[in-house]
């Protein structure tokens, strides 16, 4: 550094007329604010938003054509496609959740949030502020892929608009819930590398156990267990109904609750973990 | 007559078996420097961040600004700023972006917030690098957009958490200069240091921490005369004249040392007018003298010898 610090009137004690009202923000202006700092930093790197979509897009690529012919006579959907693509609605929106909780551990390492904690703000807006970029952004990534299936793969699915808008809010609601248990997990652990190897562990058994990518039938028995009492079956199963305009039962209902619980649990451990002390 | 803006009554903080504090009472008036002086590990950040509410105290009570840092932490939160040892910025927004985000918090008008970043921005002289991403900062210029966040909201009190450490003398000089303006301002600071100028430069009165205990407080003056002696201290012009003005300085009731580096002699004395003794002598001898002077016990003297007492086993 060449220039020197001179020396500033700092000015702490003048200008500035409606200082008297600065003793913080309202909550609702809090979590604007900081949203909008979450967001920024992520429409800055549009990388992230490219690598994001990329493993999912892989994924939808290689399930739909490697599976795709083998599977044909199980599945009573029309095509596979149309049966893959409310799974991978779910599975992306789980991806990205996780993604949010390493997230938080890289955002840990940045200055400001220690500047945050001696701020009059509420912990919990930082946390909801980030959890509500990142479902803005798991948002526009779904609607990207459900644009590529359709157009890449022929992905029309009988619930139409509505049926496959209804399966999206489903995935963000599922997202939006696991979104707050990794970031419950990443404000305990604190550690980017036991937060990809706790997500790595927790995904790919539920992932594929599951009736993501093919039907409990297909699975062995013991595997077909399992599956049944996978939550992620339920989410995609529910993700089907709606966007397969199959009988919508109380599948989505349970998936809605389930999710809720999720939401409270994993939102009150994890604004307990990261006020302690970083 | 108000509170002080700072009051640590009897204040201990325990991580498990380790005690980072032990009973620590300390406050501080306003518009004062408070230096807290002490070694690494000696409990200087546990005690900012127990007053800035980062953690709350295992034993006692602490008051900011009048407020209570645990039952009140957000009307104390409202009222301080914290620049720590490492800039509390955020790297992937700019400068101005920075400022404008805390003053957001604050609860600015997005008006107000960027009138008071460009006003911040100006007088840290951070005007020309105000949109680059704080990433490409420089450490000076990172500290005083650090040091610039935590003066967003005209704060009461400051705590500055080793605000030079890593800077080059020159930040430094103009870092210390800043914190001269404030308290002109009337802000109230307790500074956090291990360098021991950089207290006796700026610090009202000093404590001085050790494994968590104050083992020593007063002005920079009294720990000095705690210590006692100063030294006077003659540069010879004739490096062959020292054997002789040895003997003529203990002649006159003086206890000199030949410092052969710097080629003087050094005597502690008592008092300032023992330098007339040292003068006359020399004189007498015939010596000739190309420098003379008195020289104050430093700092690094006191905390030397209090660490040096302080580590000396409990008997």
């Amino acid at each position: 550094m060449t220039s020197t610090l001179t020396a500033p009137r700092t000015g702490a004690q003048q200008s500035t007329p409606d200082r008297t009202n600065w003793h913080g923000a309202g909550v609702w202006t809090q979590i604007v604010v900081l949203t909008g700092r979450s967001l920024r930093a992520v429409l800055k790197d549009p990388r992230i938003v490219v690598f994001s979509l990329l493993q999912p897009l892989i994924m939808l690529t290689l399930f739909s054509q490697v599976f795709g012919k083998a599977l044909m006579s199980s599945i009573q959907t029309g095509s596979y496609i149309n049966y893959l693509m409310p799974a991978i609605l779910v599975t992306t929106g789980i991806g990205a959740s996780l993604q949010s909780g390493v997230g938080l551990i890289t955002d840990m390492k940045n200055g400001v949030l220690g500047r945050f904690r001696s701020l009059p703000i509420r912990m919990g807006s930082v946390l909801l502020a980030r959890s509500l970029a990142d479902l803005f952004r798991t948002a526009v990534q779904l609607v990207i892929l459900l644009g590529a299936a359709a157009v890449l793969f022929g992905f029309s699915p009988k619930g139409g608009f509505l049926g496959t808008f209804s399966a999206w809010l489903l995935a963000l609601l599922v997202s939006w819930s696991l979104t707050w248990v990794f970031l419950a997990i990443a404000s305990w652990v604190r550690k980017e590398e036991v937060m990809q190897s706790v997500g790595f562990l927790a995904m790919f058994p539920l992932m594929f156990a599951s009736s993501a990518f093919v039907p409990l039938d297909a699975l062995p028995d013991w595997l077909s267990i399992v599956a049944r009492i996978n939550p992620l079956t339920y989410a995609v199963d529910a993700s089907r109904d709606l966007s397969l305009a199959m009988p919508v039962g109380t599948g989505v209902l349970s998936a809605v609750g389930t999710s809720a619980v999720l939401l409270v649990v994993g939102a009150f451990f994890a604004v307990k973990g990261f006020r302690r002390p970083l | 007559m108000a509170r002080p803006p700072i009051e640590v009554e009897n204040v201990t903080k325990d991580f498990g078996k380790f005690k980072a504090l032990e009973d620590v009472s300390l406050r501080v008036p306003q518009g004062n420097v408070l230096g807290l002086l002490g070694h690494n590990g000696a409990g200087k950040t546990t005690l900012v961040n127990i007053l800035s509410t980062l953690s709350p105290p295992t034993a006692g009570t602490a008051r900011v600004a009048g407020y209570d840092v645990v039952r009140q932490s957000r009307q104390v939160c409202a009222r301080i700023g914290l620049t720590g040892q490492f800039a509390a910025v955020d790297e992937q927004l700019s400068g101005l972006d920075n400022l404008v985000l805390i003053a957001r918090l604050l609860g600015a008008t997005k008006r107000a917030a960027k009138q008071r970043a460009e006003e911040l921005l100006t007088l840290f002289e951070l005007t020309e690098a105000a949109k680059r991403p704080a990433r490409t900062y420089s450490g000076g210029m990172r500290r005083r957009l650090d040091l610039a966040a935590s003066l967003v909201g005209h704060p009461d009190v400051i705590f500055l958490d080793e605000p030079t450490t890593g800077l080059d003398p020159t930040s430094r000089m103009g870092l210390w200069q800043i914190v001269e303006n404030l308290v002109d301002d009337g802000t109230t600071v307790l500074l956090t240091t291990q360098y021991l100028d950089e207290a006796d430069r700026l610090a009202d009165s000093i404590t001085v921490l050790s494994s968590g205990k104050v083992i020593a407080s007063g002005t920079a003056e009294e720990l000095k005369a705690e210590v006692g002696q100063r030294t006077a201290t003659a540069t010879l012009a004739d490096a062959a004249d020292s054997a002789r003005a040895l003997e003529a300085l203990g002649r006159a009731g003086l206890s000199p040392v030949h410092d052969e580096q710097r080629n003087a002699i050094t005597a502690p004395v008592n008092a300032s007018h023992e330098l007339a003794v040292v003068v006359r002598a020399l004189d007498e001898a015939g010596i000739e003298v190309s420098g003379l002077g008195l020289g104050e016990p430093t700092l690094d003297d006191v905390y030397l010898n209090l660490a040096h007492h302080s580590a000396e086993p409990a008997a």
